[in-house]
């Protein structure tokens, strides 16, 4: 087999477990401006992400070529890198779950579809956000692009696991112009049946984004009660679940160190990890070969459970969740796809609950705004106030500012437009009471 | 490497559906890093990177491949898959590659794939090892680490050109993490340079490296929340220039330019875009900074651009492609991460020049304002020019006198009106090592200023009115 000389090699330099992690990559992105195609590409990536355990340690390489020089480099950089890691913590090389529940993310249609009819709905978008609005001056770009991946685990355990997923996205970004003032809008669809992909209710969402957002000025700096829509509550929801990383609590830099089973957030947020749901993000085995299995984090914000790998389970003495995932070479923690309980109410419903403040749409700048490590934010943000019970003008050059804990506890109501984005979350809109706004 | 012979063939094959520009950028990369967590090695980690990307040129179209398989075979496979896109006679024929030869102003001094790992990690330890001296239990997790790369690439054009670069980058890095009954906060530093392994060990000192960040940690953990509004802000030399990176860089690429989608479209050369205090540039031909580059992705040399002369817009960052929209030639500022990323136009060393005041006279001469001395980063949509950077280390400056450290401020506005509202600069330049993410990937760039002062920006924190 392809892969043996490898594991040969390996056994011969006294590495006594190893294991090949290996992505093989297909994407394809055709982008139009002005009705003309200005950027194609068409890409095969191969990555091998190798490890192995030399006298209790582990030491770690890669490469993106496969040849027997390229085997004999991993051996040896596995060795050498191995030998000088002084962590003590356990090291694991995995055998297998006793069962998978496995799941079909490739659709093997979306190859059929040829090139003409994708380019035919690219250019229906691009045609389409133009033609929305008279004020719409310019679409900077209309993109589609499609993605396969294959990831695939081989160990000297036994352990032989491959997964196949493929999707598409089409995505545009407007501009709209009155007077001196310029706006941008961006907005994308995801999926992998490409029958379902509907470009003129895409376009019709980019077009009203970006014209909305015209005529705006800062509003007084105060506290308002305040809709966070699912685009901000994405990027909050992602950095607050990054603490529930076993990681970060065995190493004392998480927020919720010994809450386990406490109510730490608003009992009527419930956030859950589904990495066995019926869209392109599941994953049957997480990437140590772990089956994994949909369970709630935060249920009516009681902390349910934090998130393992193999060696944080290990230090904490229980089961890995089936949440180790590759940061880089380091075998670190992940969620897979969290879902936030959707409420029942509609945007407008929720608008008249909260008669009198704003909803911010967008935040941008969060490596920068936002400390990870205290949950301290301020970020630069786009939106509209709300006035008796409904949407007012929109809001230009305003920050939001708060802790990622303060927003979870000041939830209000949860709303019941959930959206699925692709950082793999699916949320709906919140609102919170007393959150800083600053502007004028 | 790829042969010469091989490449006019994958060039010609490229060609033969009337592209008018063909081009083989082949990298061969090995990189090496390595983590002290705590006191202990963590992680050690080695990668070889190895492709190909192909790009074709027609008119205003481009095309972009890449491949792992460097075979004939899978050269040519690539070839004539991307060819397809294209349906003309062909235009060009390659018949001989004429070697672009430039300066060496980045050479490899003492190379980091020389030095032992042992000492790679004795380098680290030592910072982690002053972190320690310190004593402070509020300490909670620190991480050193230590990361090399070393780059050879060719590229092979159908003009008939073809190059060689071969380049290495060293970085030390120290995140500090502290804590106390009110919460947490984290610093990070991060120095970094081309090829020379020499910079660590003399220039550039671990321990007071690993030190600062300890220290603005600590300050940072006891500091208020910053007051939010409208103020005048000082802003520190150094990692400041991520105010221009943002507000004016990305703006003044041509990427955003030539469609006519940045927020400078409409301004002509020479019109005044700044305050007249101001001259910035984009030079990367500094020897041995960590944006420097000898010759850009696409065989055109470094240069040193001067994008603002006295406030007048006079110049972009501009590469071939996105130039043909502005009737203008790329002068040297095409540049990608690697073989995976379709190259266009980006920033180099980037920074704001010189003034005639001191920072002790822009202090003194700010009645009530906050002294923004350091950035965790930013970003900015460059067709609105709006966007927003965050501050790590800030104090209030009182009745012209620095005052208390507060923290969570983020400053955000215009591009094109805030570089109107820079009042003072003083004669400190200073530059900074990032890493700088856009279309192509995450690029060594140089951000830097002087000490300078906004009369009148938007601060967002959760501190209340400043008072």
């Amino acid at each position: 087999m392809k892969y043996d000389l490898f594991f040969k090699l390996a056994k011969e330099a006294g590495i006594q477990e190893a294991e090949l992690y290996i992505n093989e990559s297909r994407s394809l992105s055709v982008s139009l401006f002005h009705g003309e195609v200005d950027n194609y590409s068409d890409n095969n990536g191969y990555t091998i992400l190798a490890r192995g355990i030399v006298n209790g340690k582990l030491g770690a390489a890669s490469c993106d070529v496969w040849d027997k020089e390229k085997a004999a480099y991993l051996v040896k950089e596995i060795a050498n890198n191995g030998k000088v890691i002084e962590n003590e913590d356990p090291v694991i090389i995995f055998g297998g779950s006793p069962k998978y529940k496995k799941i079909n993310t490739f659709n093997k249609e979306l190859g059929n579809v040829s090139i003409d009819e994708k380019l035919a709905k690219l250019h229906e978008l691009e045609e389409k956000i133009k033609a929305y609005d008279e004020r719409i001056v310019e679409v900077a770009g209309v993109e589609y692009i499609e993605s396969s991946e294959k990831v695939t685990i081989l160990n000297t355990k036994g352990l032989k696991l491959s997964q196949q997923t493929n999707y598409f996205v089409y995505l545009g970004q407007a501009v709209a112009r009155q007077g001196d003032q310029t706006k941008s809008g961006y907005d994308y669809l995801l999926a992998n049946d490409f029958a379902k992909a509907d470009v003129a209710k895409l376009a019709a969402k980019i077009g009203k984004e970006t014209v909305d957002q015209l005529g705006g000025e800062a509003c007084e700096s105060a506290k308002y009660t305040a809709i966070l829509s699912p685009d901000v509550v994405k990027s909050l929801v992602g950095v607050l679940v990054s603490h529930v990383d076993a990681e970060e609590v065995q190493k004392q830099s998480s927020l919720f160190i010994g809450k386990l089973d406490q109510k730490v957030l608003s009992s009527k947020i419930t956030i859950e990890d589904k990495p066995l749901n019926k869209n392109v993000f599941a994953r049957w085995f997480d990437d140590e070969g772990v089956a994994t299995f949909n369970k709630p984090i935060f249920k009516n914000g009681v902390l349910k459970t934090y998130l393992y790998n193999l060696t944080t389970a290990a230090k904490d003495g229980v089961e890995s969740t089936g949440n180790g995932y590759r940061q880089g070479a380091k075998m670190g923690v992940s969620s897979n796809f969290l879902v936030v309980k959707p409420g029942k109410k509609s945007l407008e419903e929720l608008y008249q609950s909260v008669g009198n403040g704003v909803l911010i749409t967008d935040v941008s700048g969060l490596h920068a705004g936002l400390n990870p490590q205290s949950g301290n934010f301020s970020l630069q943000s786009t939106g509209y106030l709300i006035k008796d019970g409904k949407r007012d003008r929109p809001l230009d050059i305003i920050t939001i500012s708060g802790n990622l804990l303060e927003v979870f506890n000041n939830i209000l109501e949860v709303g019941g437009d959930e959206t699925v984005f692709p950082e793999g979350v699916s949320t709906p809109s919140l609102v919170i009471k007393k959150l800083a706004v600053s502007g004028k | 490497m790829l042969s010469k012979k091989l490449a006019i063939e994958v060039l010609n094959a490229a060609l033969e559906t009337g592209a008018d520009y063909a081009e083989i950028f082949y990298e061969d990369s090995h990189s090496s890093s390595l983590t002290i967590e705590n006191g202990k090695v963590e992680t050690c980690n080695s990668n070889s990177m190895c492709g190909v990307g192909l790009r074709l040129l027609k008119e205003n179209q481009c095309v972009y491949g890449y491949t792992n398989n460097l075979s004939k075979k899978g050269l040519l496979a690539l070839a004539n898959s991307l060819n397809k896109s294209f349906h003309d006679q062909r235009l060009i024929t390659v018949t001989d590659l004429q070697m672009i030869r430039c300066k060496n102003r980045n050479p490899v001094v003492h190379s980091f794939d020389e030095v032992p790992l042992e000492e790679k990690i004795a380098l680290v330890r030592e910072g982690v090892e002053e972190i320690y001296s310190l004593k402070d239990p509020r300490i909670v997790r620190t991480i050193g680490g230590f990361g090399a790369n070393h780059r050879f690439v060719a590229v092979f054009n159908s003009k008939g050109k073809w190059f060689k670069r071969d380049s290495e980058f060293g970085r030390l890095f120290y995140t500090v993490i502290v804590a106390d009954q009110n919460g947490f906060e984290s610093t990070f530093e991060g120095p970094g340079c081309q090829g020379n392994i020499d910079y660590f060990r003399t220039k550039v000192k671990a321990r007071e490296v690993a030190r600062k960040a300890a220290e603005t940690a600590f300050k940072m953990l006891t500091a208020k929340e910053c007051p939010s509004g409208v103020m005048p802000v000082v802003i520190g030399n150094g990692w400041g220039g991520v105010l221009f990176h943002e507000s004016c860089g990305h703006p003044l690429e041509s990427s955003a330019v030539a469609k006519g989608l940045s927020c400078f479209s409409n301004n002509k050369i020479g019109d005044f875009i700044a305050s007249p205090i101001v001259s910035a540039v984009d030079d990367s031909t500094i020897p041995g900074e960590w944006g420097s580059i000898d010759i850009d992705d696409e065989g055109n040399l470094g240069s040193k651009r001067l994008l603002i002369k006295n406030g007048k817009l006079n110049d972009y960052m501009i590469d071939d492609f996105n130039g043909r929209r502005m009737g203008r030639e790329g002068n040297g500022a095409c540049r990608r991460q690697n073989y995976r990323f379709c190259p266009t136009s980006r920033m180099s060393n980037t920074y704001i020049c010189n003034g005639k005041s001191t920072p002790e006279e822009i202090i003194a001469a700010t009645k009530l304002g906050l002294y923004a001395v350091s950035f965790n980063g930013g970003s900015v949509d460059p067709t609105t020019g709006e966007f927003n950077f965050g501050c790590s280390e800030a104090y209030i400056i009182r009745d012209g006198k620095i005052a208390e450290p507060v923290k969570g401020a983020t400053l955000i506005g215009k591009g094109f009106e805030i570089l109107k509202h820079i009042d003072m600069i003083a004669n400190d330049l200073a530059l900074a090592q990032g890493m700088c993410g856009a279309a192509s990937g995450s690029i060594r760039t140089n951000v830097g200023q002087p000490t300078l002062r906004i009369s009148q920006i938007t601060v967002g924190g959760r501190g209340g009115e400043l008072k």
